[in-house]
């Protein structure tokens, strides 16, 4: 092979795409990837050139280039219902596969992952060259943090963002009956910096009616029940094969990673005393153990400081129903859907701890009659103001139900999500802010930014850059427009 | 919680004999520091291997003891004398015996070792002592390279099932063997979705190097 070299593929779409040759390519379990001049994208082609050949995975390959593709708006031949938003949307949140190269030989041709996901430079303080690299999440989540430069590590804060960002990637997979067989600290890159994710290696999902992938996982993200009969043949029934529920094991295992950088199955627990692979196969398959077991201490680590109950009462339960009650049962796991609304009860009751060298720097507040940041145990001072959003119920005046709660912090500001009933924080809704929450000596104000008939509590009109003071007991709406959600104050 | 990491332990055996001197020893130098720069780019192998130098040449001794990635320092390595491949099996014996953490009821062990073997020639001393230190202790995988028209596969087919051949002993193909080694250390580091017991998956050789049947 010619290193350098620039060889010319045709697509199946008719078109060609020019990539270089490289002796040295990156080469993965399945391919080998080669990039164009450019490098705005990866041109890949099979180790096994019989894979390539298989008429079951090109076909698959297909599908998921075409009809199920997110990232394409269903005009240009993806996704059903896909709106040009929503594609554009993904795009930066997949590496999603977007022609298929016919010749020199079947591959797939990819955009690369934005920049963000690549090292800069500067990026280890202990003169790791990581210039160009992946940021493959276990550089942040692993023993190797402490290698990495604290800049790239990003906050408690953008962590969570992180963890919505790839609970609503998987969700949407999901939502279409895609499941990706391999999600692992090696298939979603991380940067922490902006608390988002980019899921790739996306040509080995399952697809519904097609022939399965060949992948059973990575270590530490396969589920247990996958890894357990792994030795059985592929078509003995008792096989457990990836599919949407196993990837809902994967998924809390990378979210409990991004949130505690650890892994909820590596405790100390000794499995088996005859050799390492036995004890592995035991710990990560039939006899898992999450070191938070509420009822099985036996794998739990001394020094467990920081637990789910540092998180949001409802990301503590989903996290039990995912390795309590659902390691052993997967249809006990919560759905992508699930963690995703979850996560984001959690983000509006993210707080600012007030000690300015807190490592973390943000916390959910758990509980507001105990506001401590469970990372450095300072005390909240400052008022704890909480928002809750109420919508109108359909054709009974005057009664409303509670759609969410918003913990609010200075110079936050406030979405479409918190003025409509109808719209929701997911790839649908527009990221303009609409208000913002200001201290302003010694007040608490929600500015309005940009919506129409926001009124204050005696029924009055505010304008745009006019604010309303958050006192206890306070209630207006947001806007008197249809679907304004109404807004009560709790100041303690 | 880095008591729980599992190490993988990963022995370098290199041919320090006279034969291996000018060319040869200096891409070999160049070969470690290429392997620990590739290795300390991935996550994985940073976390989990470990890495030890045993060089032989008259006799056989360990020249880097088993440690971690960021805090391993390149051995000296020069070239002279004979090919003491059995004492160099024997020190490789010690070694496991005394660095690899053996599983136990209260001790989580670490990976089965991987061991890597690169020579020039034949034995100069007595293999079959050799053969035998190797015998009691536990590997994953010893990979056996032939470098140059000189070695002799017959005698590493009696070490290990897995022998490569390089035609050539340039700095081109040492430099080869080298990423190749750093490329089964990381795909042992996280390929560890092993069936336990079993040998892991490395991948295919460099362009030029012949598997010996």
């Amino acid at each position: 092979m010619n290193s350098g070299q620039i060889m010319t593929a045709q697509l199946e779409n008719g078109g060609t795409i020019d990539f270089v040759l490289d002796a040295n390519a990156p080469r993965g379990g399945m391919k080998h990837t080669f990039f164009t001049p450019d490098k705005k994208y990866a041109v890949q082609f099979f180790n096994n050139p019989q894979d390539g050949q298989n008429p079951n995975i090109q076909d698959r390959i297909r599908t998921i280039v075409g009809i199920y593709n997110p990232t394409l708006s269903e005009q240009d031949g993806g996704a059903l219902g896909n709106t040009e938003k929503t594609a554009e949307y993904f795009r930066s949140r997949f590496c999603w596969p977007v022609a298929i190269v016919q010749s020199p030989e079947f591959g797939i041709v990819c955009p690369t992952y934005p920049q963000r996901f690549f090292f800069g430079d500067n990026a280890s303080t202990h003169g790791l060259n990581l210039k160009g690299k992946d940021k493959k999440s276990n550089w942040f989540t692993g023993r190797m943090r402490k290698y990495i430069s604290s800049g790239e590590l990003g906050d408690f804060r953008t962590m969570l963002s992180a963890a919505i960002c790839l609970s609503r990637s998987i969700r949407r997979m999901h939502q279409a009956g895609l499941a990706h067989s391999d999600l692992s600290c090696n298939n979603v890159l991380i940067d922490p910096q902006t608390g988002s994710t980019v899921v790739i290696d996306i040509d080995s999902l399952v697809v519904p009616g097609k022939y399965p992938p060949e992948v059973c996982g990575t270590r530490g993200y396969i589920a247990p029940e996958v890894l357990t009969t792994m030795e059985l043949d592929p078509r003995d029934p008792r096989r457990c094969l990836p599919c949407v529920s196993t990837d809902l094991h994967a998924l809390p295992v990378l979210i409990y990673e991004y949130l505690f950088l650890r892994h909820p199955l590596a405790g100390p627990k000794i499995y088996s005393p005859d050799s390492a692979e036995e004890d592995d196969f035991l710990a990560m398959g039939p006899k898992a153990t999450f070191i938070e077991d509420p009822n099985d201490t036996s794998n739990r680590p001394q020094d467990l400081k920081i637990t789910i109950q540092s998180l949001s009462k409802g990301l503590e339960k989903l996290f039990l129903r995912a390795f309590v009650d659902g390691l052993h049962n997967p249809s006990e796991r919560p759905t992508a859907m699930e963690w995703e609304r979850e996560l984001l009860k959690a983000w509006d009751r993210l707080r600012r701890c007030e000690n300015p060298h807190c490592e973390k720097k943000w916390f959910i507040l758990r509980d507001e009659r105990e506001p401590v940041c469970p990372y450095c145990k300072t005390r909240v001072t400052d008022k704890i103001i909480t928002l809750t959003l109420k919508s109108a119920m359909r054709g009974k005046q005057g009664v409303y139900r509670d759609c969410g709660e918003v913990v609010v912090y200075d110079q936050m500001p406030l979405y479409d999500w918190h003025v409509y009933s109808n719209v929701h924080n997911d790839e649908k809704a527009g990221n303009d802010m609409r208000a913002y929450i200001c201290k302003h000596n010694g007040m608490w104000l929600l500015v309005n930014h940009g919506i129409e008939g926001m009124t204050s509590p005696t029924g009055r009109l505010v304008p745009k850059g006019q604010a309303v003071e958050l006192k206890d007991g306070a209630v207006f709406r947001m806007t008197d427009r249809e679907n304004g959600l109404l807004c009560e104050v709790s100041a303690i | 919680m880095s008591d729980y990491i599992r190490r993988l332990p990963v022995y370098l055996l290199l041919d320090c004999s006279g034969s291996m001197s000018g060319e040869p020893i200096e891409a070999v130098k160049q070969g470690i520091k290429a392997l620990l720069t590739e290795l300390k780019g991935d996550p994985q192998a940073l976390e989990t291997a470990y890495l030890s130098v045993i060089t032989f040449n008259s006799t056989a001794r360990q020249v880097s003891p088993l440690t971690e990635l960021m805090l391993f320092k390149e051995p000296e390595l020069t070239a002279g004398g004979a090919t003491a491949l059995g004492g160099a099996l024997c020190v490789l014996a010690d070694c496991i015996k005394n660095e690899v953490r053996t599983s136990t009821a209260t001790q989580k062990g670490d990976w089965k070792p991987l061991v890597f073997l690169l020579t020039d020639g034949a034995p100069t001393d007595n293999l079959e002592d050799g053969l035998e230190a190797i015998k009691n202790v536990s590997t994953g995988n010893i990979i056996a390279c032939a470098a140059g028209a000189n070695a002799n596969t017959n005698t590493l087919r009696k070490i290990t099932n897995n022998v490569l051949m390089m035609n050539n002993l340039t700095a081109g193909d040492l430099a080869a063997f080298f990423a190749w080694v750093s490329g089964s250390i990381k795909a042992s580091s996280k390929s560890i979705d092993a069936k336990p017991g079993e040998a892991v998956q490395l991948p295919p050789p460099p362009q030029g190097f012949v598997i010996v049947p």
